[in-house]
């Protein structure tokens, strides 16, 4: 599913963000990714969204060859992945409906199939009664619910959440995280990036450690 | 992309019209008073160089027959005058004629005339208009060298005057006209280019989505578009009205000065289409423009 081959990324700016990484992450998996501020896991979501490209190595997302991929192709490669950030990035002039309904409406299927799909997700999310809200007008648990929402409308093989923590309220983190569990039990696979170590021992999942872009930690996880 | 796709995209951008309501109101009132600025230094210089059109007009140049001509021979003269390629028109009075307005001017006086009536003194004249004042010098030495004429008085200090603020209207208008353009496309591209800043973070999801560029772009062509086409409308009406009302104003003005400019100002009827035309192309250019270019820049993510 995701697969980085001896991937290294030096910014322009000199900064040297990953140090020859290698990763496998199969499908079905939940992966955490652990490390303090600035161990390069922004660089590695990046990477993996095709935001960024490696100065070195390979990345294999999805069955894309990010390297090799052209601009064009980015945003087919993009409808594969359900991506979740810290900041929920929400648009704050569309309803709840409309930004999950968005997503779908970049893929082009037809409308009727949205107005079908979207209630269904909203419900699945506990989000029916904020469907006609705006971002603004509710809590951040639910507009990373809302988040969440769009990432999984489309049906996507991987969802990439990035801190989808960080801005909720603690008691509503592990709530988060449990609906991601859930979605992953459905076979969707997962990766979460989070400093919160308190967090990830709750769940029985596979945890990669990153610490100035070096992979200094895989363990645990369902056999694969 | 399909047709409900299509249908999908230009809603969105007559919608976010209204979710950026400030923005959109404050594109408007930019482009608004651009155009209105560039339209009345528009209609000025026009009308300016109508006014001078006409004071221009008004400057004859008067031909004396000489004495000993017979009235054929005079008429003749006519005909030679009317030949040069200069002059626009050409106006007899014969000798008769003269006394008669000689006698009219003195009203009541008349009568000291009266000894004239059998050995009329006065010459057969020209009134001879020229198309072009700055060429006057050479015409008037055209029309010295032909036979039978007695003596020219032509108005050179005048047109030489006359010329110069000609010119000096018509490079001024230009000249406003294009300086306001310049400083207009300027605020513009820098209202358009706020906007899009304000949104570059809408672009940015959209494209983490999975969005194609041209799925982002073309509400914003949308948007721009419907925008400039308001922009202009509202400029128009506004200075269609305004320029109604200075007219009204000035032809109820006693000044004769006024009045004389009033006789002389062009129509907005016979401008209207073009100026509607170019406010129009110049609201849609900007819409597409700002949609192409400032969009452009923050797709790359």
């Amino acid at each position: 599913m995701i697969t980085f081959k001896d991937v290294s990324k030096t910014y322009e700016s000199g900064t040297h963000a990953l140090h020859h990484v290698s990763l496998q992450i199969e499908k079905g998996e939940f992966v955490f990714i652990v490390g303090p501020s600035g161990a390069g896991k922004s660089t590695l979501i990046k990477m993996l969204l095709r935001e960024e490209t490696p100065t070195k190595g390979t990345v294999l997302v999805n069955g894309y060859n990010l390297n090799t991929m052209k601009r064009r192709e980015i945003p087919a490669f993009r409808r594969t992945v359900g991506v979740v950030f810290q900041d929920f990035r929400l648009i704050p002039t569309m309803t709840v409906y409309e930004n999950v309904a968005f997503a779908l409406q970049v893929t082009g299927v037809s409308s009727k199939y949205i107005r079908r799909r979207v209630p269904y997700i909203l419900d699945l999310l506990g989000l029916a009664k904020k469907a006609r809200s705006y971002p603004p007008e509710i809590s951040g648990g639910e507009q990373q619910r809302v988040a969440l929402a769009r990432a999984l409308v489309n049906n996507p093989a991987l969802i990439v959440a990035d801190e989808p923590t960080g801005n909720v309220d603690p008691e509503l983190s592990y709530e988060i995280v449990d609906l991601l569990n859930e979605i992953n039990k459905c076979g969707t696979t997962i990766v979460m990036v989070t400093h919160e170590h308190g967090l990830v021992t709750q769940f029985d999942h596979r945890i990669i450690g990153i610490e100035k872009g070096r992979v200094i930690l895989d363990k645990g996880g369902r056999p694969r | 992309m399909n047709a409900s796709s299509l249908k999908y995209l230009i809603g969105e951008g007559a919608r976010n019209i209204h979710a950026n309501r400030q923005m959109s109101v404050a594109s408007i009132g930019v482009l608004v008073a651009c155009m209105l600025l560039i339209g009345a230094a528009v209609l000025f210089s026009l009308n300016a160089d109508a006014v001078m059109g006409y004071i221009e007009s008004q400057n004859d140049v008067v031909v004396f027959v000489e004495d000993d001509a017979s009235e054929a021979e005079a008429e003749g003269l006519g005909a030679e005058l009317e030949s040069i390629a200069n002059v626009a028109s050409v106006q007899y009075i014969s000798k008769a004629e003269a006394l008669e307005n000689q006698m009219e001017k003195l009203g009541d006086s008349a009568y000291l005339m009266d000894a004239l009536l059998d050995d009329n003194p006065l010459p057969a004249t020209y009134y001879v208009k020229v198309r072009d004042l700055e060429q006057l010098d050479a015409t008037v030495s055209q029309i010295e060298d032909l036979d039978l004429v007695l003596s020219v008085n032509s108005p050179t200090d005048v047109a030489s005057t006359l010329v110069g603020i000609k010119k000096a209207v018509n490079v001024g208008g230009i000249g406003i006209v294009s300086i306001l353009a310049m400083v207009s496309v300027i605020i513009v591209s820098n209202t358009i280019k706020v906007t899009i800043f304000n949104r570059r973070r809408e672009i940015s999801i959209m494209k983490y989505v999975g969005a194609t560029d041209a799925f982002i772009r073309l509400p914003f062509l949308v948007e721009g578009v419907i925008i400039g086409l308001c922009s202009a409308l509202l400029a128009f009406g506004l200075l269609w009205v305004g320029y109604y009302y200075l007219l009204e104003w000035m032809g109820s003005a006693t000044s004769s000065w006024l009045q004389l400019a009033y006789q002389n100002l062009i129509q907005f009827e016979s401008i209207a289409l073009w100026m509607l035309g170019g406010f129009a192309a110049a609201g849609v250019a900007f819409g597409i423009v700002g949609s192409l270019f400032f969009v452009g820049r923050y797709l790359k993510v």
